[in-house]
C-alpha cells in the first residue's frame, strides 16, 4: 500500500513536473528608485508596479475592452448629471492587519487624498471636481462631484486611488509608506528604500476582480530591486540578479531576443505620444506653413528605426494607437516630404539667399530653439532631426535642460521646440496639452473651439461621444500643425522564461502579479 | 590643547554655515520652481500650484527663508521631504551605512593598490614595472566609474560569474562596487607614493639604514614608506568629495542602496529640505576625515606633531 502511494506520488510529480506550480519566489526589476511610494501622495508610475498587488481597488478596468469591471465595489450607479456615484460594496473583504473593509473605509481613503496637508502630489487631481463622500451605510458609499467627470471611473481603477488600512494609516502617519497595508493578493512585508521591496503571499486573499485568473496569488514572495542605470538592467536579468526587468534598452532587447532563456514581452502604453510641441506664439512658427514644413522635413520613420530599433511603432499624432478614442486617420497627416517642406518654406518665404544652407527672410536666419530633456533617448533623437532638418535649411539650436528647467523655459515661452509625452489610459489627458489652460500647453495654443471639445468629452459618460469629440482634437491638433508626434511609448520587459502569466493593466505600467507563476 | 579644540570647533561650525549658505545660494539661482516640478505632470491648476508653493513658504522673502533655513538647521531639524514627505533625518540614516560602508571599502583598496603600485613604480623606476603601475595609475585616474564600472561587470559577474551584478547586503556584493570605485582612487595616492618614495629614497638615512644592514623590507615599510605615505593621507581624505561624486555612479551602476541616489533626485527634484540635510552630512563627513587625516599624519610624521598647539 505504501509502495503503492509512493509510486503515485512519483507519477503525479512526474505529470506536473512539465507544467508551472505555485510557489517559489521571484526577483523584479524596477527602472527608477520611486521618489516616496505611499500612492496616496506619490506620484512615480514605479511605485504601481508592486503596489498594484498590494492594494484593491473600487473598480478595473478591462485592458481588452476598456470596460470597468468590479472591485472591492461589486456594482455602481451614476446619478443622471453625472455628479453622484454610487458604489455597493463587497462584504467580507479584509485589510491584512485584520481592519474590515467598508464605507467609512473608503470615505477615509478619499478624505485622506483630498486633504490639503496630506499634500498629495497625484492621486489628489485625479479624482477632478471631487466634493465629498457620504457613508449611506455599511457597504454603500457615495462620492459627489462638483460637476461630471468621466475620468473619475478610470482614476478609481488605479493604485494611486487604492483603498489603505485606516488602522494602519492612523497608526504610522508619515512613515506609512513603510508600513503600506492594504487588502491585496500581496501583503507588503518590507521597504528597504534605494535597496528593496519585499511582498508575501495574502493566503487568505478570495476578493479578486473578474479580470484575475486566479483566486489567490500562485507566487510566494518577490522582492523588487532598483536598476536605475539602463546599462545594467539586461547583464542583470542574464545574470540571473533579475527575473523581469522594465524598460529594457532597444538595443539590448535585440540581442535579449535571440537568447532562448529569455523572451521580450513589450506592453504598448496608452496615454499621449512622445511629440515635440511647436510653439506657435514663437516666430517663426507662428506661421502654419513653417510649422506644416517642419512636419513634412521630419523622417520620423528613420527616427523610429536608428534610435528604437523598431520595437515602438511611429506616433501619427497625440494619442498613442492604444489609448481609447485614438483615430487611426491621423496617420494620413504628413507623410516625409522633403521636397512639399521645401515648398511651403519657400512660399513663406524663407529662401537661402546668402549661399550659407540655412534658409534666410529679412535678414534672420531659420534658426530653432530645441530644448531637449535626458529621458526617452531624447539626444539621440535630437541629433537626427538636426541632421533632418539641416537638409532642409533650418539650424536646430538644441540644449539639454533638466525637466524643473524645461517647464520654467515652456512658462516664459523660450523655446521652439520641447518635447513630453504622459501615459495615461484617459484621454482627457489631451486636456493638459490642448487646452488654453493646460499645465502642458507648450504649444501654446488658445483655440476655444478645442477648448470646448475638451471640456465638453470630460463631462459626457457616453462613450461614443467623447471619442467622436477626441477624434475632433487630434485631427485639430495635427491640422494646426501643434507638435511633432515621434513614438508611441512602448515598455519593453525583459523576461526570464521560467516566468510565466505575466500580464499588465490598463494602464500598461503594472503587472498583475498574482497571476504569474513559475514554469519548472 | 583646549584652545586647539575651540579653533577646531569653530572652524567646524563656519565650515558648516559656509556650506549651507552655498547650497541656499546655488538651490536659488537654479531655475525652476519647486511646486511647478512636483506637480506639473499630474494636472493640478496654478491656483493649486500657487496653494502649494505657500504651502511650502516659498512665496516668502528670500531673508526670511534664509533665517528660517538656518534656525532650522541650528535646531538639528532637518524637516520633511517635500518629494517623499518624510522626515529627511530618518531618510539620511537609512542611506548612510550603505554609501559609508562603500566609501571606507573603496579608500581601503584604493589606497592599498595605490601604495602598491607607487612603491613599485619607485622602486623600478623607469622599467616596464614604472611603466606598467604608472600605466595603471594613469587608467585608474581617466576611466570615469560609470564605464569601468559596466566593464567589471560584464567581466566578472556575467562572463565569471564570481560576484553578483546587483543589490546590497553580504561582502560578496561590496567587491566590485569598492573595487571599481577604490581603482579610480589609487591614481592619485599611486602618482603621489611614487613621487614621495623616489624622494624619500635618495635621503641620506636610507643610505645609512642600508649601510646597517638593516633588512631591505624593514627599512621599506618603517624609513620609507612611513614619511612617503604622510602626503598620501591628505590627499585621501581629500579624495571623499570625489568619493561621494564616485558613488553615486556606482550605486546607480551595482543597484546599490545609498545616499548617491538620493541626492541626485533631490537636486532634480528641487527638493530643499533634503538637498539641506545631504550638505549637512557631507560638512560633516568632511570636517571628520580632515581631522582623522591631521591625527594620522601626526602620528605618522612626528614633526608635525604639537605644530598645532604653538
Amino acid at each position: 500500500m505504501r509502495r503503492l502511494l509512493i509510486f503515485l506520488l512519483l507519477v503525479v510529480a512526474l505529470a506536473t513536473g512539465c507544467t508551472p506550480r505555485p510557489g517559489g519566489r521571484i526577483v523584479y526589476g524596477l527602472t527608477l528608485a520611486p521618489s516616496g511610494i505611499d500612492p496616496h501622495i506619490n506620484a512615480s508610475s514605479e511605485l504601481g508596479i508592486p503596489l498594484t498587488s498590494v492594494y484593491d481597488t473600487l473598480v478595473y478596468q478591462d485592458p481588452k475592452t476598456g470596460e470597468f469591471v468590479p472591485g472591492l465595489a461589486r456594482q455602481w450607479e451614476v446619478s443622471e448629471d453625472g455628479r453622484v456615484y454610487t458604489f455597493y460594496l463587497r462584504r467580507g473583504v479584509k485589510f491584512h492587519d485584520g481592519t474590515p473593509f467598508n464605507a467609512e473605509a473608503v470615505r477615509f481613503n478619499l478624505e485622506r487624498i483630498t486633504n490639503p496637508d496630506l499634500a498629495s502630489q497625484k492621486a489628489r487631481f485625479m479624482l477632478g471636481p471631487y466634493e465629498r463622500t457620504e457613508v449611506v451605510d455599511e457597504y454603500t458609499v457615495r462620492i459627489v462631484l462638483k460637476e461630471p467627470f468621466a475620468p473619475l471611473l478610470d482614476s478609481l481603477s488605479q493604485v494611486y486611488l487604492a483603498m489603505a488600512s485606516p488602522t494602519a494609516v492612523q497608526k504610522w502617519g508619515n512613515e506609512y509608506q513603510l508600513h503600506q497595508v492594504g487588502t491585496g493578493p500581496f501583503v507588503f512585508v518590507e521597504y528597504i528604500p534605494g535597496a528593496r521591496l519585499l511582498l508575501r503571499r495574502n493566503p487568505d486573499y478570495a476578493w479578486g476582480p473578474p479580470v484575475y485568473q486566479h483566486k489567490t496569488a500562485q507566487l510566494e514572495e518577490i522582492e523588487f530591486r532598483f536598476f536605475t542605470d539602463p546599462a545594467t538592467r539586461s547583464p542583470a536579468l542574464e545574470s540571473g540578479e533579475a527575473d523581469v526587468m522594465g524598460e529594457i534598452p532597444p538595443q539590448d532587447a535585440a540581442r535579449l531576443r535571440g537568447n532562448p532563456d529569455f523572451r521580450i514581452e513589450p506592453v504598448a502604453i496608452p496615454g499621449v505620444s512622445l511629440m515635440l510641441f511647436m510653439n506657435t506664439n514663437r516666430p517663426p512658427l507662428d506661421d502654419l506653413r513653417v510649422r506644416q514644413a517642419i512636419l513634412f522635413g521630419t523622417d520620423r520613420r528613420a527616427i523610429i528605426s536608428a534610435v528604437f530599433r523598431d520595437t515602438s511603432p511611429m506616433a501619427c499624432g497625440p494619442l498613442t494607437a492604444v489609448t481609447f478614442g485614438y483615430n487611426p486617420r491621423v496617420c494620413e497627416f504628413y507623410p516625409y516630404n522633403p521636397d512639399q517642406a521645401a515648398a511651403l518654406l519657400e512660399e513663406a518665404g524663407w529662401k537661402d539667399t546668402d549661399g550659407d544652407g540655412v534658409r534666410d527672410k529679412a535678414g534672420q536666419s531659420l534658426t530653432l530653439d530645441f530644448y531637449l530633456m535626458g529621458w526617452g533617448y531624447l539626444p539621440e533623437i535630437g541629433s537626427l532631426i538636426t541632421d533632418q532638418w539641416a537638409r532642409l535649411g533650418v539650424r536646430v539650436n538644441s540644449q539639454k535642460v533638466s525637466y524643473p528647467e524645461a517647464l520654467a523655459i515652456a512658462k516664459e515661452s523660450r523655446h521652439h521646440l520641447m518635447p513630453f509625452s504622459l501615459s495615461s489610459s484617459d484621454p482627457d489627458i489631451m486636456s493638459r496639452f490642448f487646452h488654453s489652460q493646460g499645465g502642458f500647453n507648450w504649444s501654446k495654443v488658445n483655440d476655444p473651439e478645442m477648448d470646448g471639445w475638451l471640456e465638453e468629452a470630460a463631462r459626457l459618460s457616453d462613450r461614443d461621444r467623447r471619442a467622436d469629440l477626441y477624434s475632433k482634437v487630434q485631427f485639430r491638433v495635427m491640422e494646426n500643425a501643434l507638435v511633432i508626434p515621434i513614438r508611441d511609448y512602448v515598455n519593453l520587459n525583459g523576461v526570464n522564461n521560467r516566468v510565466q502569466g505575466l500580464r499588465f493593466d490598463a494602464q500598461g505600467w503594472f503587472p498583475w502579479l498574482i497571476d504569474v507563476v513559475l514554469a519548472q | 590643547m583646549l584652545g586647539y579644540g575651540l579653533r577646531r570647533l569653530l572652524e567646524a561650525i563656519l565650515v558648516l554655515w559656509l556650506a549651507a549658505t552655498l547650497t541656499f545660494v546655488a538651490m536659488q539661482l537654479t531655475p525652476g520652481d519647486p511646486a511647478q516640478t512636483l506637480l506639473a505632470a499630474s494636472g493640478a491648476s496654478p491656483a493649486e500650484i500657487a496653494r502649494r508653493r505657500a504651502q511650502l513658504g516659498l512665496d516668502d522673502p528670500l531673508p526670511v527663508q534664509y533665517v528660517r533655513y538656518l534656525a532650522d538647521l541650528a535646531r538639528g531639524d532637518l524637516g520633511v521631504s517635500w518629494l517623499h514627505s518624510r522626515s529627511v533625518g530618518r531618510m539620511i540614516l537609512e542611506q548612510l551605512p550603505a554609501t559609508a560602508e562603500l566609501a571606507l571599502a573603496a579608500t581601503a583598496f584604493g589606497t592599498l593598490l595605490g601604495v602598491a603600485l607607487g612603491l613599485l613604480a619607485a622602486l623600478y623606476r623607469e622599467t616596464w614595472v614604472d611603466a606598467l603601475a604608472t600605466g595603471l595609475a594613469v587608467l585608474g585616474l581617466s576611466t570615469p566609474v560609470f564605464w569601468s564600472g559596466l566593464l567589471a561587470m560584464l567581466f566578472f559577474s556575467l562572463y565569471l560569474g564570481w560576484f553578483p551584478s546587483a543589490g546590497g547586503g553580504d561582502l560578496r556584493h561590496l567587491v566590485l562596487p569598492a573595487a571599481v570605485l577604490g581603482f579610480s582612487l589609487s591614481g592619485s595616492v599611486a602618482r603621489l607614493v611614487r613621487a614621495q618614495v623616489v624622494e624619500v629614497l635618495r635621503q641620506p638615512f636610507v643610505l645609512a639604514a642600508l649601510a646597517r644592514g638593516l633588512p631591505l623590507r624593514r627599512i621599506l615599510l618603517f624609513h620609507v614608506l612611513r614619511p612617503a605615505i604622510g602626503p598620501a593621507v591628505t590627499v585621501i581624505a581629500l579624495q571623499l568629495g570625489f568619493l561621494l561624486s564616485g558613488a553615486v555612479v556606482t550605486e546607480s551602476v551595482f543597484a546599490r542602496q545609498g545616499l548617491g541616489r538620493l541626492a541626485v533626485q533631490a537636486i532634480f527634484w528641487r527638493d530643499l529640505p533634503v538637498v539641506r540635510g545631504m550638505v549637512l552630512v557631507g560638512a560633516a563627513a568632511y570636517l571628520l576625515t580632515s581631522l582623522l587625516a591631521d591625527l594620522l599624519q601626526a602620528w605618522l610624521d612626528p614633526r608635525l606633531r604639537g605644530r598645532d598647539e604653538g
